[in-house]
């Protein structure tokens, strides 16, 4: 892309963008809840009330009572603490067992790399819930250990997008340079390529989290995971489900948390992207007539552009 | 009705296979004699959502079998005027005043059905990059034939058959072969025969040629425009050749129109405008282009740039840059001034005969 | 008018318009579907013996289990483990249910003694049918709404597209199924809320109980499709070869289905491919929200009761299906869109 040079970038510079403002201050708000959640709660999360069941938002339960008259809002922020956990377990088996072949792979020569890659196109098919489940099964119903095939199945995705972004930057000419002057393989990574690599690896991070989010939500939703008082998002909304005869407002409270939450995960992600991608995407100016379909004064510029 | 039945007899295309089928059309063709075959009128075209009038006062006729050459700079508003008279503006551009009419029908309220009509069987079209107007997934065999298939109902064998004539006429050699090629398989002159096999295929009564052979070589030019005169000889074919090689146009065209920053300066004969035009910018033109001068060595060039696309100018466009220019010139608009048969001239010192002299001295 | 079709004579380009078969394309198509078998057994076979000997890593003791906590005496126990194949050491064991699976025999549920194989095989058209349905649905939702959207482009319809397709990426499919359920049988009663009625017994019904589900499953796939093929419609309608199909006169839905779509639905195409072994996945979360006797609730139903023969024939089957799926589609998809300098997409 011809045009503005890259505008340098800084790292506010990201924060230009609205949505990631938006983003960074949900995403604020759930990680306090995760550490904080139980005691920020305004009641118990457990206590059970007969007189109030399925009501609705109201000035003491702000949003609403469950099946059992429980108070929603404070489930949901006790909840959140065993969700995005696990979902950072994941996410962080994920990245140990996807970045390092991920480098290396550029590395390690061909045939390595195409075996690899081949092991993580099956990889990839696999659905994790199968997998979790299958745990459980054999290792009795906890989520700590049926998150840990969700990180297994997570690690193809950053090993191919780290080596993507390895190889991209890796033939650059002052990582030649460096190994011609003797610099070792390992030290040219850890100097060059793993400095120019970490922002793929941190957009890589973001939609990781958001796919690990889900996977919780779903399997606490199936169940796994839940023991019965403790709150889970998923567990939440299950319930929910069960009595959507009485309360059919009911599941889209935990759905929009978890949507919410989700898509916060995604537009950092994006807004990493973009922040990278700054300069080349700066706007080009327009010109006075689209140069489009051969009108001048493209003329010349056809020629290059012959297919 | 066949289409064969409408053209007058001293114009049936011996060279070329009559062309089988009939599309119904609404727009009827002309009876011979009619004198304009296609008449824009006054046009006025702005880009860009209204922010800049790119074409003002344009005015042109091409007559039945006529070659007309559309020359000027990049940027001077001759492929913006193809355009319109194709249909094909891009987005953003609209035509603000005049009209255009073909045989006697007005295209500037043309629905886009009358226009799918209007195209391929009255109006063809050439470009300046062939391969780009073709599209690089289908054969370009394929591509012929479906024209011919869907606007005049051949079956798919008659189709084939037809198209392979078709290429052979253009002057392909192995024409069988070439009708399984993908564009990407075939060279630029190829592919512009191609084209305009494509734009003939339905007996159109006018081609437009916008810069059909600038991106090509030298012999290959030669070629397409040989073809383009015997396909105007054979079938009475009108052509509107756009380019900014004057040699070509001075070797092809029966009329020529100069076109500077949006306005006509100058129409007339072409072989009149070759050797005597009237507009200080078209004598400018043919001494950069040393139209017939193979022995002139030194570079000769317009010395500053044409107006930015829009600009309001009072008076004369070429005012800036003219060698002769005159206090007259600036006032206000200049109306065409007709200098001879056919010859019209925007320049208020077109009557006056300036000598070479004056022009070198600038 | 005329059949969608090329001129009958030998010309080599096929269905999809796609460039003529040259040695070198086909060659690379070819190497990566073998790559692509070659990396299948050991995947398969790997995945199994995972899923085998979580069984064996499990700390219940099935036979105990089967027995019942009264008749399990220590010699009983010794019996049943010599009748189960369970007293030798794991690879053997493991080798005998692989060789066994591969003829059709997964072995017999610890608590049902109904054969996996068999149950399995009862519950697949379930998910079958909803896995398909869905990528109809995909097709036609995401098809049209990208194909509008870049047709009217900057109307209303594509900013409401495009933004609706923003926040369904975000929605998990068991979500999504929810509010359908909310919407479409608890509000209305249109649809219902759960159950499953095979079309055996009657299609109407059937279609009545897949169609939310399915839908469910499609949005998100729809959202991913619709994006990617407004992008690329747009982008091929500038092209240039679009004018020059118009002044050609050619009727303008023959333009865009004939050359613009064509050429354009590559990328797109490739999305639905890769989604739709996720499609399995989705569907065990329909399963979930529908009540469907599917293989999702039988995998959460055998891991409540540690019935291991179960999940071990479930992970079995899904883990091939899926793999088998996934490379049929990736190379169906290599070869529709090869091109000169390797697979392109």
């Amino acid at each position: 892309m011809s045009g503005n040079p890259p505008r340098k970038v800084t790292g506010r510079s990201f924060l230009r963008l609205p949505s990631a403002r938006v983003a960074i201050v949900v995403l604020l708000g759930i990680a306090v809840l995760t550490v904080f959640g139980s005691t920020l709660a305004p009641q118990n999360p457990l206590t059970i009330n007969a007189n109030a069941l399925f009501q609705g938002p109201s000035a003491h339960h702000w949003l609403g009572t469950d099946y059992l008259g429980r108070d929603v809002l404070s489930r949901l922020m006790a909840g959140t603490r065993l969700s995005v956990l696990t979902a950072l377990e994941a996410v962080g088996i994920g990245l140990i067992l996807g970045v390092g072949p991920g480098i290396a792979t550029v590395f390690l020569g061909r045939w390595f790399d195409f075996a690899a890659n081949r092991l993580t196109d099956a990889l990839m098919t696999l659905p994790y819930v199968f997998f979790a489940v299958a745990v459980t099964a054999a290792l009795g119903n906890g989520l700590v250990q049926a998150m840990v095939p969700v990180g297994i199945l997570l690690a193809p995705f950053f090993f191919r997008i780290t080596r993507a972004a390895t190889l991209e930057h890796s033939r650059a000419q002052y990582v030649e340079a460096a190994e011609l002057m003797g610099a070792s393989k390992l030290h040219v990574v850890r100097v060059h390529v793993l400095r120019k690599v970490l922002p793929t690896i941190a957009v890589t991070t973001a939609s990781m989290t958001a796919a690990a989010l889900l996977a919780v939500s779903f399997l606490t939703f199936l169940g796994i995971g839940v023991q019965p008082p403790a709150p889970t998002w998923g567990g939440v909304l299950s319930s929910d489900l069960d009595y959507l005869n009485q309360a059919p407002w009911a599941p889209f409270i935990p759905a929009a948390l978890i949507a919410i939450t989700i898509g916060a995960l995604n537009a950092l992600a994006d807004a990493f992207r973009d922040r990278r991608g700054a300069g080349a995407l700066a706007a080009q100016p327009d010109p006075i007539i689209a140069t489009h379909s051969t009108l001048e004064p493209a003329d010349d510029d056809r020629q290059s552009q012959v297919a | 009705m066949t289409i064969d039945n409408l053209k007058s007899p001293d114009l049936a295309a011996p060279g070329l296979p009559p062309t089988a089928g009939a599309a119904p059309d609404t727009v009827s063709r002309p009876a011979p004699g009619t004198s304009d075959l296609l008449s824009l009128d006054d046009l006025h075209i702005s880009v860009h959502h209204g922010a800049a009038t790119a074409i003002r006062g344009v005015s042109l006729g091409i007559r039945r079998g006529e070659i007309v050459g559309l020359v000027g700079e990049s940027g001077s508003g001759k492929t913006l005027t193809c355009r319109a008279a194709l249909g094909v503006l891009p987005a953003g551009c609209t035509i603000d005043h005049g009209s255009m009419t073909f045989a006697g029908h007005d295209l500037t309220t043309l629905s886009r059905r009358g226009w799918e009509e209007v195209h391929g069987s009255h109006m063809g079209a050439v470009f300046q990059d062939p391969a780009s107007y073709l599209n690089p997934t289908i054969t370009v065999g394929h591509q012929l034939a479906e024209v011919l298939r869907v606007k005049l109902g051949l079956s798919r064998r008659a189709a084939h058959q037809r198209s392979v004539e078709l290429l052979s006429a253009v002057g392909l050699h192995q024409p069988e072969h070439v009708f399984h090629q993908i564009p990407a398989e075939l060279s630029g002159g190829m592919l512009q025969r191609v084209m305009i096999a494509i734009a003939i295929s339905c007996d159109p009564e006018l081609l437009v040629a916008d810069e059909a052979t600038t991106a090509l070589d030298v012999t290959i030019q030669a070629e397409i425009i040989d073809l383009l005169r015997r396909l105007r000889d054979e079938r009475g074919l009108a052509v509107l050749f756009v380019s900014h090689d004057l040699a070509v146009v001075a070797e092809l065209c029966d009329r020529v129109v100069v076109f500077y920053a949006g306005e006509v300066v100058e129409s007339g004969p072409a072989a009149e405008i070759i050797e005597r035009p009237r507009h200080p910018y078209t004598r400018a033109l043919l001494e950069v282009a040393s139209v017939g001068d193979f022995r002139r060595r030194e570079l000769r060039v317009i010395a500053g740039q044409p107006p930015p696309v829009g600009a309001d100018i009072t008076g004369c466009r070429f005012a800036g840059r003219c060698p002769v220019a005159a206090d007259a010139c600036r006032t206000g608009p200049i109306a065409p001034v007709t200098v001879g048969d056919q010859h019209e001239v925007r320049c208020v010192r077109a009557q006056e005969a300036w000598s070479t002299g004056e022009l070198a001295a600038r | 008018m005329t059949v969608i079709g090329l001129p009958h004579t030998a010309s080599r380009a096929n269905a999809a318009g796609a460039l003529p078969p040259r040695r070198r394309r086909s060659r690379i198509v070819v190497a990566r579907l073998g790559a692509g078998l070659a990396v299948l057994v050991p995947i398969v076979l790997l995945s199994s013996f995972i899923a085998y000997s979580l069984g064996a890593l499990s700390n219940s003791d099935p036979a105990a289990t089967i027995l019942g906590q009264d008749a399990a005496t220590p010699a009983a126990v010794a019996r049943l483990n010599a009748s189960l194949g369970l007293n030798h050491p794991l690879i053997v064991q493991y080798w005998n249910w692989l060789t066994q699976a591969v003829q059709g025999n997964l072995g017999r549920s610890y608590f049902t003694q109904i054969p996996v194989a068999q149950s399995i095989a009862q519950r697949l058209p379930v998910d079958l049918s909803i896995a398909v349905l869905a990528v109809i649905l995909a097709v036609i939702i995401g098809g049209g709404a990208g194909t509008i959207a870049a047709v009217r482009r900057g109307g209303w319809f594509d900013r409401t597209v495009t933004a609706v397709c923003s926040a369904a990426s975000t929605l998990p499919a068991f979500v999504v199924g929810i509010i359908l359920v909310v919407l479409f049988a608890v509000t209305v009663h249109w649809l219902p809320a759960n159950g499953y009625v095979g079309p055996s017994t009657s299609i109407p019904q059937w279609l009545e109980h897949i169609i939310l589900p399915s839908l469910a499953l499609s949005l998100a796939v729809s959202a991913d499709i619709a994006r990617q093929l407004r992008t690329s419609l747009v982008e091929v309608l500038e092209q240039n070869y679009i004018v020059g199909a118009r002044v050609r006169g050619l009727p303008y839905r023959r333009i865009l289905f004939r050359h613009a779509l064509r050429n354009a639905s590559g990328p797109a195409l490739t999305i639905l491919g890769n989604d739709f072994p996720l499609m399995l996945a989705g569907a065990v979360a329909a399963e979930a929200v529908f009540s469907l006797p599917g293989l999702g609730q039988l995998l959460l139903e055998s891991a409540q009761t540690r019935d291991i023969p179960v999940v071990q024939g479930l992970l079995l089957v899904v883990s091939c299906f899926v793999i088998v799926v996934n490379l049929i589609v990736n190379t169906t998809l290599n070869w529709l869109y090869r091109t000169d300098d390797g697979i392109g997409a």
